[in-house]
């Protein structure tokens, strides 16, 4: 398949070194009617070339927000941001719309969540996929054409030649989201955005959705942030995870570190609202009681305390800081009464048999 | 890879598009009898209207002094009028004012107001604030009595009439072309396409337009239709094309004076504006029931 994209230049590893994307301090603000939330809340991060991360939280807890700030996508009408985005040698936080524009669709691009908004419902999926071809690069109309029909056969669309002429409601939800990847890869951007991209989704399909973008990736040696709810859908597909609630990252490690020595409850309490197959059927899931807190007045202290079968009075008073491992130090953690790694042990173990 | 094969043949039974041709075929029958008759009426009228100068018609200024309120016979088969014109000539001749009309007012409405409200719908903000503000102002002016004041004030050829009536058609088409972009506006597709690095301008033309474009022309054959009956209503009053130019609606008001003498003088041009206009708005109804029909599908 790989001799059909020779249209597209590949960046080649060598000569790129660094960390494709810097985040730091970023903070996303919204005004509200009711007053200003802060979805995303001094969130830093760094994201290498080629690497995945998984970003993981509940409904509410910015993961999206984070997303899309790190894309500059959000309306600038009623958003703040500030902290600094360094994606290659642009910085995202405060760049005008026509910076960005170059960026987008080029060298980031996103996946969205439903494929059945994502795509435009009157328009001819041959167009919609070489709309950004034709923006960003020089291609001409046939050209661009046989480039989308070679995208179209890469994520896997039986007889792309006549798929391209369809419309996208000819299409089921699978193909749709395949279509919608097929969109964002085509000019194959060194950072991959996929918002909860297989929610949407059948179980059996979502499997193969991340499959393909797993398989993409490796190919075309792009970066990917995956943000989803579900940790089952990280744990096999990414380099790394970070954790969110309530805007701040919570827990940050390397997949392995996390499922084996997760330290924060929250993480925990997230891994053990997860079905398993292993699990006996009838098996009531451990929900995690109460709310994500409102995120224009925010808890004092930790975030999660109220709901944490752990906390402290000091969890309630004092915001734990995000703090490193000892065994490791790429692993974070913002917690003042970490999990011993005996108590993650048993989750892992029951993890480890499905 | 292995995966990526195993995708693709359990895709391939996902679903099919041996649909390409069908919708068409299936959306002529929807459409209906009416429809089409409708169509070939309008169709009918617009040719009339061209090649009127080319058909061998009477003159429809100058008349026959000698033949005057004559009934319907084969030399003039709408009959005559006061001043021995032939109607039919006339009713034919006056098809081209209520078309120029008709259709130029309307164009020149939607592409102002049109273009505005997706502007409007799109962009939000100030913009909207504003033109939306500027558009309540106008509504709230009762567009007959502003256009037959500037009418009266301007002068009343057949372009100066139809850039104002145009004009006066303009806050509408605003609110409902901004209504019907609003709801697209804020998808996800939009979005989407902002992604991948489209402009303002591309999303407007090449993503929104499409969508808004049935309410466009279903909207735009209403008004239309709205816009021959005010051309028809300024016409008898005396303010539409001045006289001896045809159009229906100063036709009807000619025929006022011999009612009783000659119905036929009322009859005709009464009969192709009630026509033309029940052809527009059935092809305009048909037509939003149809995009209405596949908008569920989707």
């Amino acid at each position: 398949m790989s001799n059909e994209q020779s249209s597209i230049a590949f960046p080649s590893t060598e000569e790129l070194s660094g960390p494709l994307l810097r985040v730091k301090d970023l903070r996303t603000t919204f005004s509200t009617p009711r007053g200003s939330l802060t979805a995303v809340d001094g969130v830093s991060f760094e994201l290498g070339r080629g690497e995945t991360l998984g970003i993981v939280g509940e409904s509410g807890s910015g993961k999206t927000v984070l997303a899309r700030s790190v894309m500059g996508l959000l309306p600038r009408s009623n958003t703040t941001q500030t902290g600094s985005i360094l994606f290659e040698e642009t910085e995202i936080v405060g760049a005008q719309e026509a910076t960005l524009r170059e960026i987008w669709g080029a060298k980031i691009a996103m996946v969205f969540q439903d494929p059945m908004t994502s795509l435009n419902p009157v328009v001819r999926i041959q167009r919609q996929i070489t709309e950004s071809l034709r923006l960003h690069t020089s291609m001409d109309r046939a050209e661009a054409k046989a480039t989308a029909i070679s995208l179209l056969s890469q994520v896997g669309i039986p007889s792309p030649a006549e798929r391209v002429r369809a419309y996208p409601f000819q299409l089921s939800g699978g193909m749709r989201q395949r279509v919608t990847i097929a969109i964002a890869l085509a000019c194959s951007p060194r950072l991959l955005l996929a918002d909860e991209p297989t929610t949407g989704l059948d179980v059996t399909v979502q499997a193969q959705i991340l499959d393909l973008l797993s398989s993409l990736q490796s190919a075309r040696q792009m970066a990917v942030i995956l943000v989803t709810h579900d940790l089952g859908v990280v744990a096999t597909r990414t380099d790394r995870i970070a954790v969110m609630y309530a805007g701040h990252i919570v827990e940050m490690a390397s997949t392995k570190r996390l499922f084996a020595s997760m330290a924060m409850p929250y993480t925990q309490a997230l891994l053990r609202s997860t079905p398993r197959i292993s699990q006996p059927s009838h098996t009531r899931l451990i929900a995690i009681d109460g709310r994500p807190p409102d995120l224009i007045n925010p808890p004092s202290g930790c975030a999660f305390a109220p709901r944490c079968t752990y906390a402290t009075d000091q969890c309630r008073s004092e915001r734990p800081p995000l703090r490193t491992a000892a065994e490791d130090p790429t692993h974070l953690f913002a917690c003042w009464n970490p999990l011993q790694t005996g108590n993650a042990g048993s989750i892992t173990t029951a993890k480890g048999e499905n | 890879m292995s995966s990526t094969t195993d995708a693709v043949s359990s895709a391939a039974t996902e679903s099919s598009v041996g649909v390409s041709r069908a919708p068409k075929k299936r959306m002529r029958k929807a459409l209906g009898t009416i429809f089409w008759i409708s169509i070939c009426w309008i169709g009918v009228v617009f040719l009339l209207a061209i090649v009127a100068s080319w058909i061998g018609l009477d003159d429809p200024n100058n008349g026959d002094f000698s033949l005057i309120n004559s009934s319907p016979s084969w030399s003039h088969p709408f009959g005559t009028d006061d001043l021995g014109r032939d109607i039919l000539s006339r009713v034919i001749y006056g098809a081209r004012v209520s078309l120029i009309v008709g259709f130029g007012a309307m164009g020149l409405g939607m592409s102002i107001g049109g273009t505005l409200g997706m502007i409007a719908a799109y962009r939000r903000g100030a913009v909207d604030t504003l033109v939306s503000a500027a558009s309540y102002v106008m509504l709230a002016f009762p567009a007959l009595v502003a256009v037959i004041a500037i009418v009266a004030f301007w002068g009343h050829d057949i372009w100066k009439i139809t850039i104002i009536v145009g004009v006066a058609s303009t806050p509408l088409v605003y609110r409902v072309i901004r209504a019907a972009t609003l709801s697209y506006a804020t998808r996800e597709f939009v979005t989407a396409a902002k992604a991948q690095g489209a402009t303002d301008t591309r999303i407007l033309s090449r993503e929104l337009l499409p969508n808004v474009l049935p309410t466009i022309i279903s909207y735009f054959l209403i008004g239309v239709a709205t816009v021959i009956i005010l051309e028809g209503a300024l016409a008898f009053l005396g303010l539409s094309v001045p006289a001896p130019t045809a159009s229906w609606g100063n036709m009807i008001n000619e025929s006022r004076t011999y009612l009783s003498d000659n119905p036929w003088l009322a009859l005709f041009p009464s009969m192709a504006m009630f026509l033309f206009l029940i052809a527009l708005n059935l092809v305009g109804d048909a037509l939003r029931q149809s995009f209405d029909a596949q908008e569920s599908k989707l």
